[in-house]
Formats: structure tokens, C-alpha cells, sequence
């Protein structure tokens, strides 16, 4: 026993699907309408932090994953949210290279939230217990790296829709889609350039509603050439993430910000724009879902995260555990 | 569930953020290094040089470019493990009983060269690069390591710190106090390290960042406009002393073993202006890696002290 103890190998799944999200929620979230609820004021939350801060749309993008994420593997706790969404922030200061001292991130956290007696002993406690939090935030995420690294939805909206030649005011529509998208659950499943492509689709789209499908005839037909592989991305991605946002805004448009800011020269998009959308489109289209069985077989999903066990890897490339399962089971022979 | 995979056996260096063992991995029984990171009682948590170099070791996978292994959390905290390395390239300079050749140096260039090549080519700049970053596997091979201060090439409105590299490897441009630069600060200091195997002493060795100035200046001319386009407009120029830049022949003299095509190689990687250097590419297809004596191969060269 002395020199041996258990130890847990865990290959990084960065993206979920839908169901597999739901499944790993089932252990985490005991009310999922408070967590809906709870996730939007906390957005907001975020969002004000942000521009108090100056911060970026990638790195409020960032945190938003790290928050939703957090939450597969974690117990949801309506009373640690503002204290996780804070540590969020931190580390995705970091991980997005917008550096900010916690000192000063957790000052407008209080001036944020309007708490205006803080004395020194609350301070170095709130930081504290942002600073533990910040390596369960990571490992939720399997210290995956490669996401939130390169690849930020606004940031791709506008090299994908320059090297697209779309007008700006199609881009810019995009761009305020791209804040709503946020609120969903689509960071978890698609990768962001693929999400920025389905946004620009969306916007091209909503664009030509308006002109009865000949005053912009011009992105319309530069849609349907666009080629998604040569954007490291394929169809299947591109739909999933698009009917993700169609379906949002259809059952949540009242709580989006698009419409108190859409400019005044901008056609009208209401509700009624986002069903049309979807009724072009045809039958809805993604990435497959593996059956029922299969996700509650999966003990990434299932089972709750043991912190007792000693030694938790967290690896990038299946290639790596199966060469260990390969090497494990050698010995054994021998 | 398995057993432990890693054994830590022996300390063998503490720095800000991390202790540094060495240890074995058990289902290969290779050696391994683990480097465990500090987290309790940070002023501003988790370490920057800590999510540095995972996020960036684990975009990068090179012969010339250390390997990231495995990250591990244990008894709540989190452990890099990396290849094993037993030395580098400033022990080896330092050392007076390990002798090496022009072929030796070709071939640590080449292998430094290849590694930052690939760095850059991942849209990543290293920003510290210097003979004791750049480790020396068991068979020989040069690694690039310690990514602490790597960064993504940012984006056009993004401001970067000067305050990167250590001194005597700064670039003009962060000397200057540049808020925006290139792979070509890389590029330099790999340069000073070419100088540093050739005369194996410091280059460009300054006392402070001032002196640092007047001693690259002093060495390799101070920049002028007409070289470098309005290099007299960062705050601090007009105090400058000036100095012709070194002939070819006063070069000849500093590096009395090196070849033409060594001097081209290391005059482009020390220009003074970041536009007209040369990037990665170029000097992997410079003449120098063409002529005569070929690299050494990498395991034929002694790394450790030969006592006679």
C-alpha cells in the first residue's frame, strides 16, 4: 500500500453534445431552472465586470465557458455563484493574456454587485477563496488548454467575414449576435470558428429576410460557396451550432439583448425572422447524438468527480491512453 | 484506476512557482522530471508561468522542443510532468573540460534553429530564450524549454511588454521599450547565444538595462535611421552615444575561428532593425548550414566533462 495508490486517467473531452451536457448535469444541477436563471444574472454580472474593466469579448467569452464547464462536474451552488463567476474571470484574465490584478478585479466585483462596506479581513477572504478555486475551475476542463487559446467568436466573425468580403453591417449584425450566443449552452458543444460561421450564416440570412431574397442576392450567393473545410470546420458543426441559435432565439428572444441594439438603418428582426429562418432551412441537422444507453454507460458523465483519488491525470490524446492500457495490460501477461 | 504512474525520487530545484524533481515514469520506466506548481498562498493565485507553459507546451510537439508528458493534480496540486534532461546549454559553455567543435556548434544551432522555428510557425513567440533554456537531452539533442513567458503573436491593437528576455538577450527594439515586436526578439537572442558558443563568454553581457544599451550599441553600432526608420523616435534615443557599426574585418577579429558564411548568419540575426532580420527560414537556408564541416550528429558530441 505504501508505495502504490489509485490513480485516475482522464482524457479531455472539451466538447459534449447536447445530451451528454444534460447527462452530466443530472448529477450537478438539482434545479436547472434556477441554474437558467441564476447563469443570466450572472452573465450580466460578468458583462458589467467587463466593461468596468475594459475587458474583451474573448475574455467575458472565456469565463462563460469556464462558468458553464465548471458546472458539468460540479455542484451548482446559488449562493458560491458570484465567487465562482469571479474566479472565472481571473483565470480567463490569464488564459486570454488581458492581465488584470486580482486586487482590482475583486474591487469592482464589490462595486459591481453594489456592496459598498468591504473591509480588508471580506477582501483577502473573497481572494482566497478565488485563488482555491481557480485549479477546480482548470481541472473541470481536464487542463485543456487548447480551448479558449486561439479561437474567439468575435474574433472570427470578423477574419471569417472579411475573407468572405461580407459587408460590415452584415458583420456587425453578427457581432451582436455573437454576445447573445453566449447565454446558450453552444461554447460546451462547438468550437468557437464554428460557431462564428454559423452566426455569420444566421446574419447573411436575416439580412436577405428583409430584401424579399433579391436586394442581397450578392451574400446569398456567396454563402452557398463557401467552403467549410477550407475554415478547418464541415457542415455537420456549422448546422449544429446554427439550429443551437435559431432555437434559441426562438425561445428566449425576450431576454436577448439583440433588439435594444440593433441600429436604427438595420431591417426589423423580431421573433418571427428567427422561425422563418428555421422553416427555410428544412429539417434540423447536426452533429449525431450516441443513444441513451451509451451516455449513461459513460463514466465521464456519470460519475462524480472523486478528489479523493490521489493521482488525477488528465491527458490530451487518446493515442496516450491507449498506449497505457496496452502497456497495463503487458505486465499483467507477463 | 491504476496505479500511481509517477515517481518523484529526487528534489532537484525550487523556483517562484515550482518545485522541480525527478522521478520515473512507472509504465515505461523512462526518467521523467515533475515539476509540482505552488498554489496555496499566492498573492494573485494560480501562476501566469504556469499557464503559460501548459497552454503552450501543449500546442507543441518537436524533436527540438521539450515534451509535456502528462499534468497531474495530486494531494490538490497540479504537477507537469516533462521529459527528462540531464543538462544544458549553458552548463555545457561554462564547463572548461567539455571541449567542442565548429561542427558541434552547427548542430546545436540547426536543433535550436528547428525549435524555434516550430515555435514561431504555432504563432508563438518564446520571449526568453538563453543557453540555460535551451536543455540537452541524454542522446544529445537541443530542447527548447521554459515557456514562462511565451505568448500568442497578438493581435494588431494588443500592446505586448518589453520587459521579456533576460538582459543579455534582449532585443533592440525591447530595449528601446517597444510595445510592439516580433518573432525577430527571438531570433536576436538565439543570435547573442551563436556569438556566446563561439567565444563561450557572454556576448552582450550589460549590468543593467541601461548598460545594456550602451553595451549592445557599443558592440554592434548604435541603430540609425537610415538602417532601422525612425528608431530615433522611442523616448530615450537622443541620449544615446553613438557608435559606427563593427566592420567585417573587426568582426573577423571577435570571432577569429568562424567562417564568412558564420559571420552573414550572425550579423542578419543581430540586425539592428526587426523588419530587415532574419526570421527563422532564412537563416535554416543561410549558407552556413551548407558548407563544410556538416553538424555534428547530436549524440556523438560530449555533453559532460571529460576528465583525462
Amino acid at each position: 500500500m505504501s508505495s502504490s495508490f489509485e490513480a485516475e486517467l482522464i482524457l479531455s473531452r472539451p466538447y459534449l453534445t447536447r445530451k451528454q451536457i444534460s447527462r452530466a448535469q443530472k448529477n450537478t444541477i438539482s434545479d436547472l431552472r434556477t441554474y437558467s436563471q441564476k447563469k443570466l444574472l450572472i452573465i450580466k454580472y460578468l458583462s458589467d465586470m467587463c466593461v468596468q474593466l475594459k475587458l474583451p469579448r474573448k475574455t467575458l467569452e472565456t469565463a462563460i465557458y469556464y462558468y458553464e464547464r465548471y458546472h458539468l462536474f460540479n455542484a451548482f451552488e446559488t449562493e458560491l455563484i458570484h465567487l465562482l463567476a469571479t474566479s472565472c474571470l481571473v483565470l480567463s484574465c490569464k488564459q486570454t493574456e488581458t492581465l488584470k490584478k486580482i486586487n482590482e478585479i475583486c474591487q469592482v466585483s464589490y462595486k459591481v454587485r453594489k456592496i459598498s462596506k468591504v473591509n480588508q479581513d471580506m477582501m483577502e477572504t473573497f481572494k482566497k477563496r478565488i485563488c482555491q478555486t481557480e485549479l477546480r475551475i482548470l481541472e473541470s476542463c481536464s487542463f485543456d488548454y487548447r480551448v479558449n487559446n486561439f479561437l474567439h467568436i468575435d474574433e472570427y466573425i470578423i477574419k471569417i467575414g472579411k475573407s468572405l468580403q461580407l459587408e460590415s453591417k452584415v458583420c456587425h449584425l453578427a457581432w451582436l449576435i455573437a454576445y447573445d450566443v453566449l447565454k446558450s449552452d453552444v461554447l460546451l458543444i462547438i468550437p468557437q470558428h464554428s460557431i462564428a460561421i454559423a452566426i455569420l450564416k444566421i446574419s447573411v440570412e436575416l439580412f436577405n429576410l428583409k430584401n424579399d431574397n433579391n436586394g442581397n442576392e450578392e451574400n446569398s450567393s456567396k454563402w452557398s460557396n463557401v467552403d467549410y473545410s477550407y475554415f478547418e470546420t464541415n457542415e455537420n458543426s456549422v448546422n449544429e451550432a446554427y439550429f443551437e441559435i435559431s432555437n434559441f432565439y426562438i425561445n428566449t428572444f425576450d431576454i436577448c439583448d439583440l433588439q435594444g441594439n440593433i441600429p436604427h438603418d438595420y431591417p426589423h428582426i423580431g421573433i418571427e425572422s428567427f422561425i422563418e429562418l428555421k422553416q427555410t432551412a428544412g429539417s434540423q441537422t447536426g452533429l449525431d447524438e450516441l443513444p441513451n444507453d451509451d451516455i449513461d454507460r459513460d463514466p465521464f458523465l456519470c460519475n462524480s468527480r472523486n478528489s479523493s483519488v490521489r493521482e488525477r491525470r488528465h491527458v490530451l490524446s487518446s493515442r496516450l491512453v491507449i498506449e497505457e492500457y496496452n502497456s497495463i495490460n503487458n505486465i499483467q501477461h507477463k | 484506476m491504476s496505479e500511481s504512474n509517477y515517481t518523484k525520487e529526487k528534489k532537484v530545484g525550487e523556483g517562484t512557482y515550482a518545485v522541480v524533481y525527478l522521478g520515473k515514469q512507472l509504465s515505461s520506466g523512462d526518467s521523467i522530471a515533475v515539476k509540482e506548481i505552488k498554489t496555496s498562498e499566492f498573492k494573485d493565485g494560480l501562476d501566469m508561468s504556469a499557464i503559460r507553459e501548459v497552454k503552450y507546451l501543449q500546442e507543441l510537439n518537436h524533436p527540438n522542443v521539450i515534451n509535456l508528458i502528462d499534468i497531474f493534480m495530486a494531494y490538490d496540486n497540479l504537477n507537469l510532468v516533462l521529459e527528462f534532461l540531464p543538462t544544458d546549454l549553458e552548463v555545457v559553455i561554462k564547463d572548461k573540460n567539455i571541449l567542442f567543435t565548429p561542427a558541434d556548434i552547427k548542430s546545436w544551432m540547426l536543433m535550436t534553429l528547428r525549435g524555434v522555428y516550430h515555435v514561431h510557425r504555432n504563432f508563438i513567440l518564446h520571449r526568453d530564450l538563453k543557453p540555460n533554456n535551451l536543455l540537452i537531452s541524454p542522446d544529445g539533442l537541443i530542447k527548447v524549454a521554459d515557456f514562462g513567458l511565451a505568448r500568442a503573436v497578438p493581435g494588431p491593437r494588443e500592446m505586448l511588454t518589453s520587459n521579456v528576455v533576460t538582459r543579455w538577450y534582449r532585443a533592440p527594439e525591447l530595449l528601446f521599450g517597444a510595445k510592439h515586436y516580433t518573432y525577430a526578439v527571438d531570433v536576436w537572442s538565439i543570435g547573442v547565444i551563436f556569438a556566446e558558443l563561439m567565444l563561450r563568454i557572454p556576448y552582450l553581457p550589460g549590468q543593467d538595462d541601461m548598460n545594456q544599451m550602451e553595451v549592445t550599441f557599443r558592440a554592434l553600432g548604435t541603430p540609425t535611421d537610415k538602417q532601422w526608420p525612425e528608431v530615433s523616435s522611442f523616448p530615450g534615443y537622443n541620449k544615446l552615444q553613438i557608435y559606427p557599426s563593427p566592420s567585417r574585418d573587426e568582426l573577423r577579429k571577435r570571432f577569429i575561428a568562424a567562417t564568412e558564411s558564420a559571420l552573414t548568419l550572425m550579423e542578419n540575426m543581430l540586425m539592428m532593425n526587426p523588419q530587415t532580420r532574419w526570421n527563422t527560414i532564412q537563416c535554416l537556408e543561410s549558407e552556413y548550414f551548407k558548407e563544410l564541416p556538416a553538424p555534428s550528429d547530436p549524440a556523438d558530441i560530449n555533453i559532460f566533462s571529460q576528465k583525462v
